[in-house]
């Protein structure tokens, strides 16, 4: 698996300079007006989305079908691309606190006390899952479709995780459940727990899918 | 006969084509030369062995094992199909990385002896290499984790006689070592008259004959004459004919028996592609 995740890096790598331009664009047009939380949460999505282009990049070199006479898997393929995503939204995450810091730092937006750096590590870990939940839905969608079409129902990945979302907000609202501070922090604290647990059932779906077609 | 890999009855149903209880093995230190024409099978034959499509029916197995999950076994077959699998931004020295990390028993000093002797460049982008460049690291990829059967899938497609020369050399080096086979499919049938033992002709997705390439250069031939002497001719004796403008071409068997027989034709030698034209264009007589 770990040739996978590397053939992943070392071909995305490739694309690493333009999306550092991106990134640093956006930067320049969030930070000041959005504040660094929103630019921590955006790097992490847009890196999460990188995950479907390692997709392209194997359906362009056919490379699945070298892989399967690798000593490799197809639950270690499939697993693969949850670890690659998993780098790709941390990376991103990262890189958002880092360069928003700064960012932050120089346009007034934030202070450099204990209370605003543990609120800026604790949403960057909150981006990181958030990236992952919707990153990882677009992989059962990609092995189903395959790359091109899958890129097209990237806002299918987006909608669902946000739709079961508001589903649960409204039960809880239906039940009398009230969204304390307090429990909104909770559930916050559950996320990467959450986050896994929902990366292991697209993991299964995944699999499912990928282990019935013919390569 | 001691076998590498054994094909039984291997049968596939696809809408329009079928490939039909192929059967074959190939023996160690041995080249066997998969040929047949385009859409005949091989590539779906090939896909079938490596288990990268479910058989309907039929067994294939390597060293008596069957591969489906086994990746000891996958650590010794190595497979170059008609393209580079690496992405064109890639290196040959980060294809060398992807290696080591895949397979056990890479050979990181040996991946570079094949790149050197390749005339590879380590931090050349694939995109930028030669088609013929780009077979041979996939060949020195798959040669680097010490493989003792080699797979090939139109390997030395679309490259030129020099090139494939080259190449044909380093497969010839690998079955220097007798526990090595080679099973090749390609649509170059001279490069299979110079490097193969057998050959195993696919038609219509089915086993026409499996025969040493010896076998095939040696005893058959080819009957030229006109209708007079093929209306003569022992049909039983006709594998395959075709009639040209003012001619009639009959493969035969055996040659040497044909020459003494029918003392007025012309009995050439029969090469590979000569086969293969007369049992695909040509009619069947049996």
């Amino acid at each position: 698996m770990k040739s996978l995740v590397l053939k992943d890096l070392l071909n995305i790598g490739h694309n690493a300079k333009s999306m550092l331009f991106i990134l640093l664009v956006f930067a320049i047009a969030l930070i000041p007006f959005s504040g660094v939380e929103g630019y921590i949460f955006v790097c992490a999505i847009l890196c999460s989305m990188m995950i479907v282009t390692t997709f392209s990049f194997d359906d362009n070199s056919k490379w699945t079908r070298y892989a399967m006479i690798m000593p490799v898997s197809k639950k270690e393929l499939v697993g693969g691309k949850f670890i690659a995503l998993a780098i790709f939204c941390a990376v991103g995450s990262l890189f958002g606190l880092v360069v928003g810091s700064i960012g932050g730092l120089i346009s007034n937006k934030i202070t450099l006390d204990l209370i605003g750096i543990g609120e800026l590590l604790f949403l960057t870990l909150i981006s990181w899952v958030i990236a992952l939940i919707f990153g990882s839905m677009s992989i059962p969608l990609v092995f189903k479709f395959g790359a091109e079409r899958g890129r097209v129902l990237l806002l299918v990945s987006f909608l669902i995780p946000a739709g079961i979302c508001f589903g649960v907000y409204q039960l809880l609202a239906t039940l009398g459940v009230a969204l304390t501070d307090q429990l909104v922090f909770i559930l916050l604290c559950c996320s990467p727990l959450l986050a896994l647990a929902w990366c292991y059932v697209m993991y299964q779906i995944s699999y499912r899918i990928f282990a019935k077609q013919e390569i | 006969m001691d076998s590498i890999l054994q094909v039984n009855n291997l049968t596939k149903q696809y809408d329009g084509f079928k490939l039909d209880h192929v059967s074959f093995s190939v023996p160690k230190g041995a080249i066997m030369g998969l040929i047949g024409e385009n859409g005949a099978g091989k590539s779906t034959t090939i896909n079938a062995i490596l288990d990268l499509i479910h058989n309907d029916e039929g067994t294939v197995t390597f060293w008596g094992q069957e591969l489906s999950g086994s990746k000891q076994l996958k650590e010794d077959i190595g497979v170059v199909f008609d393209g580079i699998n690496f992405y064109e931004t890639l290196t040959p020295a980060k294809v060398g990385k992807i290696g080591r990390t895949a397979y056990k028993q890479w050979d990181a000093h040996l991946y570079q002896e094949y790149l050197k002797r390749f005339q590879l460049p380590l931090d050349k982008e694939i995109k930028t290499l030669s088609k013929g460049m780009k077979m041979k690291l996939c060949i020195a990829f798959a040669l680097s984790h010490k493989p003792k059967m080699l797979i090939l899938d139109e390997a030395t497609s679309g490259l030129d006689p020099v090139m494939r020369d080259d190449i044909l050399e380093v497969f010839l080096d690998f079955v220097q070592d007798e526990t090595h086979s080679i099973l090749m499919s390609s649509h170059i049938t001279t490069d299979l008259e110079k490097v193969a033992d057998y050959i195993t002709f696919i038609h219509q997705g089915k086993v026409l004959f499996c025969k040493t390439k010896d076998e095939l250069r040696y005893n058959y031939g080819i009957i030229r004459c006109g209708a007079a002497l093929f209306d003569q001719l022992d049909k039983d004796e006709i594998l395959a004919y075709r009639k040209d403008d003012y001619q009639w071409n009959v493969l035969v068997a055996d040659k040497e028996k044909a020459k003494r027989k029918y003392k007025n034709a012309v009995v050439d030698d029969a090469t590979i592609d000569d086969i293969l034209l007369l049992y695909v264009k040509g009619d069947q007589a049996k």
